[in-house]
C-alpha cells in the first residue's frame, strides 16, 4: 500500500453549536487522485479549511507528510486551488511569477511548463479578461507550482462548459501519471470524478461516510436483478434454498439481487412453481448518483 | 518573509495604473503650480505648496498603496492561498507594513524632488534649508500615513471587507478621525477627566515630531508614542487575523 500523504483522525470542526465537520478519519495516499464527494454544505470546503490552514479545527488531529506538529513548514507541501483567484490586472505568466517570488520557488521555467500544461502560454490579457475555464486553469497551474506532493482542487469543475471539464480532467490525469501528483479534489459531481478520481469519499453532513476505490465503488453499482413478488420473505427463501442465492436484499415487496442477473428464467420458474406470485423481474443498473444518494439517504435534516 | 516582499513588490510594480495614478499626479501638481502662482515663483510659494500639499498626501498617496497593498490581496484571495502554503500570518502583517513604509518613503521622498523642479522649472529652485523644511512636512506626512494604514491594517485582518478597510483609512488620512475627536477631547467633560488628551492623537504627535525636527523642543516622547500605535496596531492585527476565518 501506498505511503499516506494526508491523515486525518478524527477531525472536528463546530461553529457554535453547528458540527461542520464530525470525527472525519481520512488517508490521502500517494499517487491517489482522491475525490471527495459530498452535496453543497457537506463539509468538504471546510475540510480543506482546517487541513490548509485557515481553519482551526476544533478536535482530531491532522499528519501532512508524516508531520503532525509543524503543520506549517508541512503545508508547503502542498499546492492548493480556491475560487480560482489571481490578481485580476495580471497576465496568467505574472500571476505566476508572483507566485513563484512569494513563495520562493526556483527555477522559473516551471511557469512555462505550467502554462503549456494548462494551455495559457502566450495568452497576454490580464486575469480579469479570462473566461471561468481559463481562470480556473491558471488557479490549477498556481496550485501545481513547486511540485508540491498533495494539490488540492476545491471545486475545480464549478461553472464550466464541457470543454472546460474535459481541459481541467486531463490536466489532473496528465500531471498524475507523468510526475506522480497526487490530488484531492472535492466536487458534487459524481459523474465527472468518476472519470479522473482513483478513490472515493462520500461525506454528508460533516461526517465521512465511505472511502472506497474507484474499481471497488463500480463492483457495488454494476448490474443487479430486481425481483419483484406478493411474499418477499417467501422468495427468500425458496432462492436460498432451491437456488443457493444468499444476499438478497429487500425493499418493500422487491428482491435485490446484486448477482446472478443472468439466471432470471431460473428464478422465475422457482417463484412461480412454489405459488409465489411475480410481479417483475428486471436487471437494474445503479448509477453513481443512486449509490450515492442511497449511501446518503436517511441522513437528510 | 522576504520571498513574500519580493513577490508584492513584483506584484505593486506591474500595477500599470500606478504609473498612471502617480503620472496623473505629477502633471496635476505642475498644472496646480502653474494657475496658482500668477506668475511668480519664490521659495516662500513653495514652501506654502508643501505645507497645503502634504496635508493631502497621506490620503492621495496613502490610499493608493493602501489599497494596492492591503485591499487587492482581498479582492484576489491571495491571503487564503499563501496562509494555506504554510505562510505565518505574522510575517504577513510586518511584510505588508515594511512595505508600506518602503513604498511611502520612495513615493513621499520623490514628491519634494517634483516640488524643487516644478519651482526650479520657473526660475526658482529651492535652496537647501527650504528643500530640508519641505522634506520635514514629507516625512510628517509619511509617518501619519504609516500609522493609519497600521491601524486600518487591523480591519483588513479583523473583518476582510476591503470597503470597509479603505473607508476607515480615508476617514483617518482626511484628519476626518482626528477632527472628531479632538471635538470630543475638547469637552469640558473628557478635558476635567484627561487633559490634552487630543495632543496624544496620531495628528498631534506628529506636529510634535515635526517641531521637535525644526528645533523647538524634545520629540522623544512623540516618537515613543509614535511607536506605540504602530507597534499596538501590528499586535492587534496579528490578533484579528488569527481570530478571523479565512473566508473561500
Amino acid at each position: 500500500m501506498s505511503e499516506a500523504l494526508l491523515q486525518t483522525r478524527g477531525l472536528t470542526k463546530k461553529y457554535g453549536e453547528t458540527t461542520a465537520l464530525n470525527q472525519v478519519s481520512l488517508t490521502l495516499r500517494q499517487g491517489d487522485i482522491y475525490g471527495l464527494v459530498g452535496r453543497n454544505g457537506a463539509g468538504k470546503t471546510t475540510f480543506f479549511k482546517c487541513v490548509m490552514g485557515l481553519a482551526q479545527a476544533t478536535a482530531g488531529e491532522i499528519e501532512i507528510g508524516g508531520e503532525k506538529s509543524s503543520l506549517n513548514t508541512a503545508r508547503r507541501k502542498i499546492g492548493f486551488m480556491i475560487n480560482a483567484s489571481s490578481f485580476s490586472y495580471l497576465n496568467p505568466r505574472q500571476n505566476l511569477n508572483y507566485l513563484c517570488r512569494a513563495k520562493g520557488i526556483r527555477p522559473q521555467n516551471e511557469v512555462d511548463r505550467l502554462l503549456r500544461l494548462v494551455q495559457l502560454d502566450g495568452v497576454k490579457k490580464p486575469f480579469k479578461a479570462f473566461s471561468m475555464g481559463m481562470k480556473q486553469r491558471l488557479g490549477i497551474a498556481g496550485a501545481l507550482l513547486g511540485s508540491p506532493l498533495i494539490v488540492v482542487l476545491d471545486e475545480p469543475i464549478n461553472g464550466l462548459d464541457p470543454q472546460g471539464i474535459a481541459d481541467i480532467r486531463a490536466v489532473i490525469q496528465r500531471e498524475n501519471q507523468e510526475h506522480g501528483t497526487t490530488f484531492i479534489v472535492s466536487s458534487h459531481i459524481l459523474s465527472e470524478l468518476d472519470l479522473v478520481a482513483t478513490r472515493f469519499g462520500f461525506i454528508e453532513q460533516g461526517c465521512l461516510l465511505q472511502e472506497i476505490t474507484h474499481t471497488a465503488l463500480h463492483e457495488r453499482t454494476q448490474k443487479s436483478l430486481v425481483v419483484e413478488v406478493n411474499d418477499p420473505a417467501k422468495a427468500l427463501e425458496l432462492l436460498r434454498t432451491q437456488l443457493g442465492i444468499t444476499g438478497a436484499a429487500t425493499d418493500g415487496r422487491s428482491l435485490l439481487l446484486e448477482s446472478h442477473f443472468d439466471r432470471p428464467q431460473e428464478i422465475a420458474r422457482v417463484l412461480v412453481s412454489a405459488g409465489v406470485e411475480l410481479f417483475r423481474l428486471a436487471p437494474q443498473e445503479t448509477t453513481l448518483e443512486e449509490y450515492f444518494m442511497r449511501l446518503v439517504g436517511g441522513r437528510d435534516a | 518573509m522576504l520571498n513574500y516582499m519580493r513577490g508584492e513588490i513584483y506584484r505593486i510594480l506591474r500595477k500599470k495604473n500606478l504609473y498612471i495614478y502617480f503620472g496623473a499626479f505629477a502633471l496635476g501638481y505642475i498644472l496646480l503650480v502653474f494657475i496658482r502662482s500668477a506668475g511668480e515663483f519664490s521659495e516662500q510659494n513653495l514652501l506654502a505648496d508643501a505645507e497645503n500639499l502634504f496635508v493631502f498626501l497621506p490620503a492621495v498617496i496613502g490610499g493608493y498603496l493602501f489599497t494596492a497593498l492591503y485591499t487587492d490581496d482581498l479582492h484576489s484571495k491571495n491571503l487564503t492561498a499563501l496562509i494555506g502554503c504554510g505562510m505565518g500570518k505574522a510575517k504577513i502583517v510586518l511584510s505588508k507594513l515594511l512595505l508600506m513604509a518602503l513604498f511611502g518613503a520612495l513615493l513621499f521622498g520623490l514628491v519634494p524632488l517634483l516640488m524643487d523642479a516644478v519651482y526650479a522649472m520657473f526660475g526658482a529652485p529651492a535652496s537647501a534649508a527650504v528643500l530640508k523644511a519641505v522634506y520635514i512636512w514629507a516625512l510628517k506626512s509619511l509617518l501619519t500615513m504609516f500609522a493609519y494604514a497600521a491601524l486600518s491594517g487591523i480591519v483588513v485582518y479583523g473583518v476582510q471587507r476591503a470597503t470597509v478597510a479603505v473607508v476607515l483609512y480615508l476617514l483617518l488620512a482626511l484628519g476626518i478621525v482626528s477632527q472628531l475627536l479632538g471635538l470630543l477631547f475638547s469637552w469640558d467633560f473628557v478635558a476635567s477627566i484627561a487633559p490634552n488628551l487630543a495632543d496624544h492623537l496620531m495628528s498631534g504627535i506628529s506636529v510634535r515630531i515635526v517641531f521637535s525636527l525644526l528645533g523647538s523642543g524634545s520629540g522623544t516622547s512623540a516618537w515613543i508614542e509614535y511607536a506605540i500605535y504602530v507597534a499596538a496596531s501590528a499586535v492587534l492585527s496579528v490578533v484579528a487575523f488569527h481570530k478571523k476565518e479565512l473566508e473561500f
